[in-house]
């Protein structure tokens, strides 16, 4: 009986050393930080040599600072020219002469119409004199004086994605209102392109987060990806999912980019309906599952889901085929789809008391 | 006062089933509260980021005012009692000094007019990434 007890001792303590062994195993995880897109890049790699990483996320960071300059709304570079995106701009408000564009924007430009289209302009990416109007134009933006008249007029010029034509590698606007502002579509883009990239050169575990979107490949060791989603109001996460191998998950809130009038928050979301910024909302968090557009999904179906008034919100995500989503209204109360519930784990011990939360059937 | 060799050889050959029961199910008792409440949840260390750059990491216990030279200027930030924040930044919004104290391991403040973050460290890190 005692030789038993002692051997039963003996598998605990190897247990242990097992255990204590195995967490030195882990495989080696390469971290890189940059800013592009005017906000902070991260890039995660695992399972590759330090060297080899580098390599691979240097790359990826100077195919974003490419991408970021071609669709740059409102920036020169630094010769003085407009980029890709303003020289079509400058032409759309021309008139109706087709310019050249290039075969890649001229892909992005199909997609984001579509997708304009499939959120009833909700997404709306031809609105940029709005958004130029609001002051969120600039690097260092201020509260302005809110100009009702002007707003209105530019809601009346009715600019829609739908407006532009493109043809033979060649695009002309029949309304000369339209200014594209791609900044709610580029960063999803960019993260499908480098994940497409990372799997083309056999890279089987990674993380990409472009300013708070995120897709991960594969695993994390012997772990999925964890990610936490950001309180609107509290510098904590409000909870944490795994983000397993092909999904990205992405967030449109009115913290990011805001300024404060009369103690009123105006956020950088504008409705195209009326011209002003959302202010029913915090924050909208959507889940894509795998799909080889799955980072531009990301970025572009929280923006409907966050405009729509709260009623409308999960019709919003229905016409874009979004399943798991979250809503975070302007009390700091959670609405949730069921999908989307399941996968997350609460760190903000109110929520996990389900105080302030409705869960709500999608199917 | 002290038990000989010869005693504490004696009192393990004497040890009952239950002393052997006692023994082994406290070391998994042990092992299994180690690792279960070993506190996660404060964070160790600070590390500060310069654009593409670990610009430096400091323990949260040693109080500090911190100079950081970023894209825009001399941002400071102050480290004490398990805690760091941005206090002055060169930043127009001030974004980053609103958000305020952070004290968990996970959280981070990013000024990114000015290119600098802060991460607090900790034993263990509740997730890998941040969604906002």
């Amino acid at each position: 009986m005692r030789k038993w007890l002692t051997r039963l001792l003996l598998i605990a303590l190897l247990a242990l050393g097992l255990f204590t062994l195995r967490s030195f195993q882990q495989a080696p995880l390469h971290h890189s930080q940059s800013y592009v897109f005017g906000t902070l890049v991260d890039i995660s790699i695992v399972g590759e040599t330090d060297e080899r990483a580098a390599v691979l996320s240097n790359h990826i960071l100077r195919d974003f600072q490419q991408l970021h300059q071609q669709l740059h709304a409102w920036k020169t570079d630094k010769q003085g020219k407009p980029s890709e995106l303003g020289k079509l701009n400058s032409a759309f408000a021309q008139g109706n002469a087709p310019i050249n564009l290039s075969l890649q924007l001229a892909n992005m430009l199909e997609d984001a119409q579509a997708l304009s289209s499939q959120s009833q302009g909700l997404f709306n990416p031809a609105i940029g004199h709005l958004i130029s109007h609001w002051g969120f134009h600039k690097d260092e933006f201020a509260a302005i004086e809110i100009d009702e008249a002007k707003i209105a007029s530019l809601v009346k010029d009715k600019p829609s994605m739908a407006d532009i034509v493109i043809k033979n590698h060649t695009a002309y606007s029949n309304n000369p209102q339209v200014k594209l502002d791609l900044g709610g579509y580029a960063k999803g883009y960019a993260l499908d392109m480098a994940a497409h990239y990372l799997r083309q050169q056999q890279v089987n575990n990674a993380l990409i987060n472009i300013g708070g979107n995120i897709i991960a490949i594969g695993k994390n060791g012997d772990k999925p990806w964890r990610v936490g989603i950001q309180h609107p109001r509290n510098p904590s996460a409000i909870a944490t999912l795994d983000l397993d191998d092909g999904w990205a998950i992405g967030t449109s809130g009115d913290y990011q980019r805001y300024f404060m009038r009369n103690s009123k928050r105006y956020c950088h979301i504008i409705d195209p309906r009326n011209g002003y910024p959302v202010q029913h909302t915090q924050a909208v968090t959507v889940l894509i599952p795998p799909h080889n557009k799955a980072g531009v999904l990301s970025d572009v179906a929280s923006k409907p889901i966050f405009i729509a008034a709260p009623a409308d919100k999960p019709q919003a995500a229905a016409k874009l085929g979004i399943t798991h989503f979250m809503v975070i209204d302007a009390e700091s109360n959670v609405v949730i789809t069921q999908a989307m519930a399941k996968k997350l784990n609460w760190s903000d011990a109110n929520f996990e008391k389900n105080h302030h939360v409705r869960v709500i059937h999608t199917d | 006062m002290f038990a000989s060799f010869t005693q504490i050889k004696n009192s393990i050959t004497h040890l009952r089933i239950g002393d052997w029961l006692v023994i082994a199910i406290s070391s998994v008792l042990v092992v299994y509260l180690f690792q279960h409440l070993w506190s996660h949840e404060h964070a160790a260390k600070v590390q500060i980021r310069v654009g593409d750059k670990v610009h430096a990491t400091y323990d949260l216990n040693l109080a500090r005012h911190v100079q950081v030279t970023g894209a825009l200027g001399e941002a400071v930030i102050h480290i004490a009692h398990g805690k760091a924040r941005f206090a002055k930044s060169p930043c127009h919004n001030q974004y980053c000094v609103h958000q305020g104290w952070l004290n968990h391991s996970g959280q981070a403040a990013i000024c990114l007019p000015n290119q600098i973050s802060l991460e607090l460290i900790g034993e263990k890190k509740p997730y890998d990434t941040l969604n906002y």
